[in-house]
């Protein structure tokens, strides 16, 4: 192009008539002109009248966040306000996806720091991928203080991750009574599927098992809510409202938590249950399932390796022997028999019959676990020493059907109540029970198994401790009961404890009394089998009890068998005899004897006892009469 | 060289125009700068006051000259061009700014001011009643050069807002009619080949524009952010200062491309539309000063100054309302940037120093 050769300013050469033709097309462009503009304002009446609502609720949901407030659980407490699960702050790693920049690094950096797999981070990420990109997905729960430190000091570097504090649980006494009490775990799709606990959310922490469970929405409280601006990183700018959480209510068990204590170091290294009951009202006092576990790791979060041992097929540490475990009762059904066999007339208190070593039925020969026989047996010879012979007539002049009525009237073979979830109802055999359930008649050599406990009847240790705490309240049968109240955050009792009989057994005082003499034999007398469990400051009455494993043509000694054939030792007592405070059932599975693997347990816990009480009741004048009469009783004592 | 006739017929309206535009444009950017936490409405402020001398100093000498300079105007914007090829400052992946010091100047906004001018002269002393396909092979290859190198930076928007207000020069200066339609003819036919040339970012761009939705948080974000701080204003908008979208962050730059958003979001549809309108005001009078004058020069150059300040308008509130695809096009005065500042108030300046001289031929006669 070539610059005009015109002279600067020289205008008179410039052309002065406009061409009209311009004004014809400015004039086009004016229309074309206010045709756009009317297009642009009808698209800004569109967004801003007919959508505006909808985009104004839209700009309210980008900058309002409605965070709930986790209300602290309530505390579980023993009966006397001592706290089994407490409350203290946890941490949780979270990420908030919306404000992450780089996942993939994230993720890298977060598996380093906290030493997790980067494929566990992945699938928290996944399970929590259905919420909305601005919630918080746990990534790791109750990190340590360590593991704290490190994320705030690099928080500012890893965009995305925040740590939210959440109230969890606290055992100030270590993992006791962790059955019991149960554990908080993560609620499950499922559970969210199901409404099993209302109005939780995912990530929520629930109870799963025991107390927390049964009782979850007494402890969970309410949770608050805040409604607070963010801006676009998710960053807090101010807070609108909030709501606070009520905490949930605190529930103080029957529990005592000194035999508690004592009954879980009696237990520690053994694979079985003890249960302690009060005889006079069924309140659990103690229950102990062994081996334990650490009621924490499902709130932390479980490895692969932890959860094998969970759920080691041997020891079974997430069952609840106490209340889910069945087995034979031994020897220590030997007391519905002999309940059964006086009540019913079969034999008074000094019936005797001859033991020598065998009882001959049919053409087999029924063994007594004495190899030379127990000689002339009256009832208390038969149940301080436990001889099968006096038992195996006994029981087949009674016949099946009336042993069962009476083990069914001391609530074996029955759930005891207990309101724990999954209690197992055990079996009671019948002549009717086995026609249905094998279609088959009885045959009576199975009644001599079922008098001394063996064969077809198989009880939980919890109907255990009633049985023997019907006996030592003169027949009343409890349902046993671990609540003592409930507490809710204003201080206000909303439940507590009431005593609930569920009747009474059909066994005479008198009846009673004998067997009652018989217990303490057991343990007093010098030929009892629970010797073990004699203490100096207290008389105790008690059953020792071996459940066959498996069936045995010739008695080994236990210590040379492999453990899992080996027997379960069962013990059942109560104490003191005179005014029975107690009554406690302990099972040792594959523990062999009961006498020598149970029974110290039991006396662990009587001792423990003893040593809580003021006055000592053996200065009790009352005491030393119900002692004198006892003795005269049991002239071995 | 100074007439005081040129006073005298001085556009006040005009001027007054430009100066609520200002007082908008501030009021608006402090309340972006509240956001972004950057004093931008002060360094805009002075850039108003740099823009309103150099209104003034265009305003002053005869826009003729600007015919004589013409070829060196181009020269200069070449090269301002191809210095920041070389030394420009790149920001977020665009290399558009010579480091001056004091500030950033982007060439590729006087670029646009250079277009006006440069195919309003050329036009101007190739005079013809109608143009043919033919006469358009020179000013393109004029322009060819400029284009690629602003769509090189890369800064699409700017270059082909080049190419529109050369095309709006060239309708008004004369286009046959069946040119016209041939060369519609000739896009159409070329486009699914340039689609088939676009590099796959550049695709998902216009398919994020057709359905913004599809990538709510990746390119789509700016659009749907920015439609929904528009539409959330309503009639009367939030109020000042409580535009939650632009305040929190959510809308994305909403000190430049996208402060028509905040403006929407705080003033409503009533204080949008009064924006709209004052810009339609301001080009409606550049139509009319491009008629009023009374040679073809000045009438080619108002008009390009007004396709200049409204191809920015329409293209930057399609995009910020959803109409179009976001290409980076500021809206005048509105938007904050220096450059972009300068340029509107120079070309504002040659619509007054037009107006101002329309009879001035007639004196003359």
């Amino acid at each position: 192009m070539k610059p005009p050769r015109r002279t600067l300013l020289n205008i008179k050469y410039f052309d002065k008539d406009i061409n009209p033709i311009y004004k014809v097309r400015c004039r086009w462009a004016v229309i074309l002109l206010v045709m756009v503009f009317a297009v642009l304002l009808a698209r800004l009446w569109y967004l801003q009248i007919n959508q505006g609502a909808e985009l104004r609720a839209k700009s309210e949901n980008n900058r309002l966040r409605t965070l709930r407030i986790q209300a602290p659980r309530g505390k579980i407490l023993d009966r006397s306000g001592r706290i089994i699960a407490g409350v203290k702050p946890y941490f949780n790693v979270c990420i908030v996806r919306e404000d992450v920049k780089d996942m993939e690094a994230l993720i890298a950096r977060l598996a380093s720091i906290l030493n997790e797999s980067e494929a566990d981070i992945r699938s928290s990420l996944y399970l929590g991928g259905k919420q909305p990109l601005y919630m918080p997905i746990i990534i790791k729960r109750a990190i340590d203080w360590d593991t704290l430190s490190k994320i705030e000091a690099r928080l500012s570097r890893l965009p995305g991750v925040v740590v939210d504090v959440v109230p969890g649980r606290e055992y100030p006494y270590g993992d006791i009574a962790t059955h019991l009490i149960g554990y908080l775990g993560e609620i499950s799709e499922d559970d969210i599927k199901n409404d099993l606990y209302p109005g939780a959310l995912p990530g929520d922490m629930v109870g799963k098992s025991g107390v927390e469970a049964r009782y979850n929405s007494e402890l969970a409280g309410t949770p608050g809510k805040r409604i607070v601006e963010v801006d676009v990183k998710g960053g807090l700018v101010k807070t609108l409202e909030e709501i606070p959480p009520v905490s949930g209510s605190d529930i103080y068990l029957t529990i005592d938590l000194d035999l508690q204590m004592a009954a879980e170091d009696a237990m520690k290294d053994k694979v079985g249950a003890a249960v302690v009951l009060d005889p006079n009202s069924g309140r659990l006092l103690a229950m102990v399932s062994s081996p334990g576990f650490d009621p924490e790791l499902f709130a932390k979060g479980i490895t692969a390796e932890q959860w094998k041992v969970l759920n080691d097929p041997f020891y079974r540490p997430l069952f609840d022997k106490a209340i889910q475990g069945t087995y034979a009762p031994g020897s220590t059904f030997k007391i519905v028999t002999a309940a059964a066999a006086l009540q019913e007339g079969v034999v008074n208190e000094d019936t005797t019959h001859f033991c020598p070593g065998y009882f001959r039925f049919g053409n087999r020969d029924y063994r007594c676990w004495k190899a030379g026989g127990h000689g002339v047996v009256n009832l208390y010879k038969a149940i301080v020493e436990s001889c099968d012979v006096y038992f195996y007539k006994v029981g087949l002049k009674l016949g099946v059907d009336r042993i069962a009525k009476y083990a069914k009237a001391f609530g074996l073979g029955e759930k005891t109540g207990i309101d724990l979830p999954n209690e197992a109802r055990g079996v009671i055999a019948s002549s009717e029970w086995k026609k249905k359930k094998f279609k088959s008649k009885w045959y009576e050599g199975e009644t001599l198994s079922i008098a001394i406990g063996q064969g077809y009847n198989n009880v939980t240790p919890i109907q255990m401790a009633r049985l023997i705490a019907t006996v030592a309240n003169g027949g009343t049968l409890y349902r046993p009961i671990y609540v003592e109240k409930i507490v809710n955050p204003a201080g206000t009792v909303t439940a507590s404890f009431n005593k609930d009989p569920q009747g009474t057994v059909p066994v005479s005082k008198a009846n009673l009394r004998a067997i009652q003499n018989g217990l303490v034999g057991v343990v007093q007398d010098n030929m009892g089998t629970a010797k073990e469990c004699r203490m100096k400051d207290m008389i105790v009455a008690g059953k020792t009890g071996t459940a066959q494993v498996v069936r045995q043509t010739k008695r080994k000694e236990d210590e040379k068998m492999a453990w899992k054939y080996r027997d379960h030792a069962w013990f059942v007592a109560y104490g003191p005899a005179e005014s029975p405070q107690l009554a406690i059932a302990v099972l040792i599975e594959h523990g062999g004897h009961g006498g020598s693997a149970a029974a110290p347990v039991a006396k662990k816990i009587f001792e423990r006892w003893l040593q809580l009480q003021a006055p000592r009741p053996s200065d009790s004048p009352e005491r030393t009469a119900k002692i004198k009469s006892l003795k005269a009783h049991n002239p071995n004592v | 060289m100074f007439d005081r006739r040129v006073l005298s017929h001085f556009d006040w309206w005009l001027f007054a125009y430009v100066i609520a535009i200002m007082v908008i444009g501030a009021v608006n950017l402090n309340s972006a700068s509240m956001a972004s936490g950057v004093h931008y409405q002060w360094k805009q402020l002075e850039w108003y006051g740099i823009g309103l001398v150099l209104m003034f100093l265009f305003t002053i000498f005869d826009y003729r000259i600007l015919t004589s300079y013409a070829l060196h105007i181009y020269i200069i914007t070449i090269f301002s061009l191809l210095l920041v090829m070389f030394i420009g400052k790149s920001i977020s992946g665009s290399q558009r700014w010579i480091p001056l010091g004091f500030f950033h100047l982007q060439p590729s906004e006087l670029a646009k001011l250079s277009t006006v001018i440069v195919i309003s002269s050329y036009f101007y002393n190739h005079e013809k009643a109608h143009y043919g396909i033919k006469d358009l092979i020179r000013p393109a290859a004029l322009m060819i050069v400029p284009f690629f190198l602003i769509f090189r930076q890369p800064d699409l928007g700017t270059a082909l807002l080049v190419l529109l207000i050369m095309a709006s020069i060239i309708i008004v200066a004369g286009l046959r009619w069946t040119s016209v339609i041939s060369i519609i003819m000739a896009c159409v036919g070329i486009m699914p080949l340039v689609w088939k040339f676009l590099k796959p970012y550049q695709k998902k761009r216009l398919e994020t524009f057709l359905n913004p939705e599809m990538d709510p948080l990746g390119s789509g974000y700016h659009v749907i952010q920015s439609k929904i701080a528009v539409g959330s204003g309503q009639i009367l908008g939030k109020g000042y200062m409580a535009g939650t979208q632009a305040h929190l962050d959510f809308l994305p730059e909403a000190h430049t491309d996208f402060a028509f958003s905040i403006w929407a979001e705080e003033w409503g549809f009533i204080g949008a539309s009064i924006l709209l309108a004052i810009y339609l005001l301001i080009i409606l009078r550049g139509i009319e000063i491009a008629c009023q004058s009374k040679e073809r020069f000045g009438s080619f150059l108002a008009f390009g100054v007004v396709a200049m300040l409204f191809w920015q308008v329409v293209i930057n509130t399609c995009m910020v309302t959803g109409l179009m695809p976001v290409v980076g096009i500021p809206l005048p005065m509105i938007s904050y940037g220096g450059s972009s500042v300068i340029t509107t108030m120079i070309g504002i300046g040659l619509l007054l120093n037009i107006k101002a001289r329309r009879f001035i031929f007639e004196s003359r006669k």
